[in-house]
């Protein structure tokens, strides 16, 4: 069986979704229901929709507990989790230096960000609340796409699609067993062949265009190199390749956290491994 | 998670894989199907489009399809392609009765490298050839992680079609 193959665009790409190994009216229920998941996840973590979770703590007072959805709660979680273990290299309040530097436009907003506020001034609350010790822009765009890929796959697993692959724009997980061959395409554009994977994830990310921001220093990042990493989870996966992109050398403890394992490529180096089990 | 890495370290075994890749989701029947699941009939609309009016590339030429159950107009149906970087996407809409999207599927995705797909040499590669030919690939490769697609090209031709829609179509209702 070759399996049902279908693409929609959301979170800025293309998500590509794949199931193999059920019959075809399963497996187009199945993706139906993985794409509106997926949908869900853009909405509600949106930086510029007005109605997504982020538009609504910036329009509420900072300091006063804002209500969130379940996921945006726990991809928030997760983003602490992992600007911890990197010293804030990875950080999801990054927003307002790149709206300064015109990678973001201006949101609206009825606070004006605070120069000196970083990820340790968010706070998660009980039932799902978050407040904001100081003025600041949440952008989840360094995290979110992994997610939102994790949960098309629970939900493909809901609908008993056991070998299935869901893919956003590069940012991918494998289910199932069954090893699948994937290629990695660097800053370049010169493409290779990059490992066989099974029930696991694999993110790549590029340097360039000023887009990615080293946390914790708000210095752009070197263009030209592609980070790509390995890990459980596509929402690990996708969070460290920022981690590893703003300082190779200091992401060996985040990847050894998650259990994941990276590969970097510099234009005058070729690749090289970043983990120690390689 | 099982890894088994491939990837060749250091600059000396730095070789790229020539890759045109190149993926068939949908047939233009598959879409039509799943979009219209009782329409009766696809009815081909031949429209006179101002490119230079909708702000479309010149000689841009979606097919267009009047939905029909019985005589009454249930809904359009738009087949259409789009050119990025290195990318060909094609796609189909899906329009109600009152211009509503209700689906919006990629039909075919192809991408090269090393050149601008605007080039003709670049396109010309893919005529005559369907996708399960493509033209030079690691066959066991299925999807490729990097540097993020952007779906903005995809985001304007859909906006050209409902331009196209409102303009044109609507009106021959």
């Amino acid at each position: 069986m070759s399996g049902v193959r279908r693409a929609r665009p959301w979170l800025g790409t293309i998500v590509d979704i794949r199931v193999d190994g059920v019959d075809t009216p399963r497996a187009l229920r199945a993706i139906e229901a993985a794409f509106a998941e997926i949908a869900s996840v853009h909405r509600l973590m949106s930086f510029h929709a007005e109605d997504s979770d982020l538009a609504r703590l910036r329009l509420a007072p900072a300091g006063a507990p804002v209500r969130v959805n379940a996921r945006t709660y726990e991809v928030l979680e997760w983003s602490l989790r992992i600007a911890a273990v990197s010293d804030g290299a990875f950080d999801p309040t990054v927003a307002a230096a790149l709206v300064e530097r015109g990678v973001l436009s201006v949101p609206r907003s009825i606070f004006v960000p605070a120069a000196c506020a970083d990820w340790r001034d968010i706070e998660l609350l009980a039932d799902e609340r978050v407040r904001l010790r100081k003025p600041l822009w949440l952008d989840l765009g360094g995290i979110a796409k992994g997610y939102a890929v994790d949960r098309a796959i629970a939900v493909l697993h809901a609908h008993g699609a056991i070998h299935a692959c869901v893919d956003a724009g590069g940012d991918l997980r494998v289910a199932g067993t069954r090893a699948e061959r994937i290629a990695v395409r660097a800053a370049d554009g010169g493409i290779f062949t990059a490992l066989e994977l099974s029930e696991g994830a694999l993110a790549t990310s590029t340097s360039g265009n000023a887009q990615h921001m080293q946390g914790a220093s708000r210095h752009a990042i070197t263009a030209g190199i592609t980070a790509s990493v390995a890990a459980a989870t596509c929402m690990a996966a996708d969070a460290l390749t920022k981690v590893v992109l703003a300082n190779p050398a200091a992401a060996h403890t985040a990847l050894r956290i998650f259990g994941a394992q990276g590969r970097v490529h510099e234009p005058h180096r070729g690749w090289r491994a970043l983990d120690l089990a390689a | 998670m099982q890894v088994r890495w491939l990837l060749p370290i250091g600059i000396g075994a730095a070789a790229t894989v020539q890759v045109a890749h190149a993926v068939q989701y949908m047939t233009v029947a598959q879409a039509q199907q799943a979009a219209f699941a009782h329409a009766a009939r696809f009815v081909p609309i031949a429209a006179d489009i101002d490119t230079t009016a909708l702000g479309a590339p010149a000689g841009w030429k979606p097919l267009i399809w009047r939905v029909q159950n019985a005589s009454e107009t249930s809904g359009w149906f738009f087949e259409d392609a789009v050119i990025g970087k290195s990318e060909l996407i094609t796609y189909a809409l899906a329009l109600d009765a009152s211009g509503r999207i209700t689906a919006l599927e990629v039909l075919e995705y192809r991408e090269s490298h090393g050149g601008e797909v605007r080039l003709a040499g670049w396109r010309n590669q893919f005529q005559g050839k369907s996708v399960a030919d493509p033209v030079a690939l690691d066959r066991d490769i299925r999807n490729i992680s990097g540097a993020t697609l952007s779906c903005r090209h995809l985001t304007e031709g859909v906006h050209r079609l409902l331009q196209l829609y409102a303009h044109v179509l609507a009106a021959r209702r």
